[in-house]
């Protein structure tokens, strides 16, 4: 039972490719670009990528924000070409909204909200992790 | 074979690199066979021929020569990291790059990633 066991968890990393975390904040570092280029070669190379918000990263999610109001460019707003991307699994951490007081207002669809143990769970379940 | 591709994150002068060299020579000593290294974000800055550090402390660049040259160890910097830099990555005889370094993009890291077996950023 426990070989099976293993072997399905191999496959379904396998199958599962890359994780990418976000823990930063978008506009006080380069963090959340560099974390955002790599997501995007790893879709156009059609390469299995999932995109994981986390800590101070979830305010990278959050609606209504504008960069150009402290100069930067708004790379936020191509999160809504993930899609044409093939990137279709974007999870986010409840307790990092909750700890931050944030409402689960995202200015992209498709988003899913996991309690602290499914978040592990689902990042668990990537071959490999990058962390920005 | 299990492979192993590592990510560089940390420039020359940062203590976290010096983790990283410890890891990739163990891995080598160890027979293992290590792909790759990535150097991305501030870690691109390990190929700027001009940074010069105390000589009483560590020195990282020539340390990830010295892997390069013993063990043939590939060394990828990514060009848009490294020119956001100043590292001006515009012709091969360049003289700001430290040969040791290829410089690449980011599909070098896809390249790299989908062909490890596993994947370890510092």
């Amino acid at each position: 039972m426990i070989s099976s066991d293993t072997q399905i968890e191999d496959n379904l990393s396998q199958q599962n490719g890359l994780a990418i975390i976000n823990s930063k904040a978008p506009f006080s570092s380069d963090y959340g670009k560099d974390a955002l280029d790599v997501a995007l070669i790893f879709g156009s190379f059609e390469q299995k990528v999932s995109l994981f918000f986390q800590g101070d990263g979830v305010y990278q999610l959050i609606a209504d924000q504008d960069a150009t109001l402290v100069s930067i460019k708004d790379y936020l707003k191509t999160f809504s070409a993930f899609e044409f991307y093939d990137i279709e699994d974007i999870y986010v951490c409840q307790q990092s909204l909750v700890n931050r007081q944030l409402d689960e207002a995202f200015h992209i669809n498709d988003v899913q909200v996991l309690a602290s143990v499914e978040f592990g769970k689902a990042l668990n379940s990537h071959q490999h992790v990058l962390r920005f | 074979m299990k492979t192993l591709a590592v990510v560089v994150t940390t420039p020359p002068y940062s203590p976290l690199t010096v983790t990283a060299l410890s890891y990739v020579e163990t891995a080598l000593v160890a027979g293992i066979n290590v792909i790759g290294v990535f150097f991305y974000q501030d870690g691109a800055m390990h190929a700027n021929e001009n940074i010069s550090i105390a000589s009483d402390e560590y020195q990282a660049i020539a340390h990830w020569q010295r892997l390069q040259q013993q063990y043939q160890l590939p060394l990828h910097i990514c060009i848009t990291a490294a020119e956001k830099r100043g590292i001006a990555c515009d012709s091969i005889d360049n003289e700001q790059i430290n040969q040791a370094f290829t410089v690449s993009g980011l599909g070098e890291l896809v390249e790299l990633t989908t062909k490890a077996t596993r994947l370890v950023q510092f």
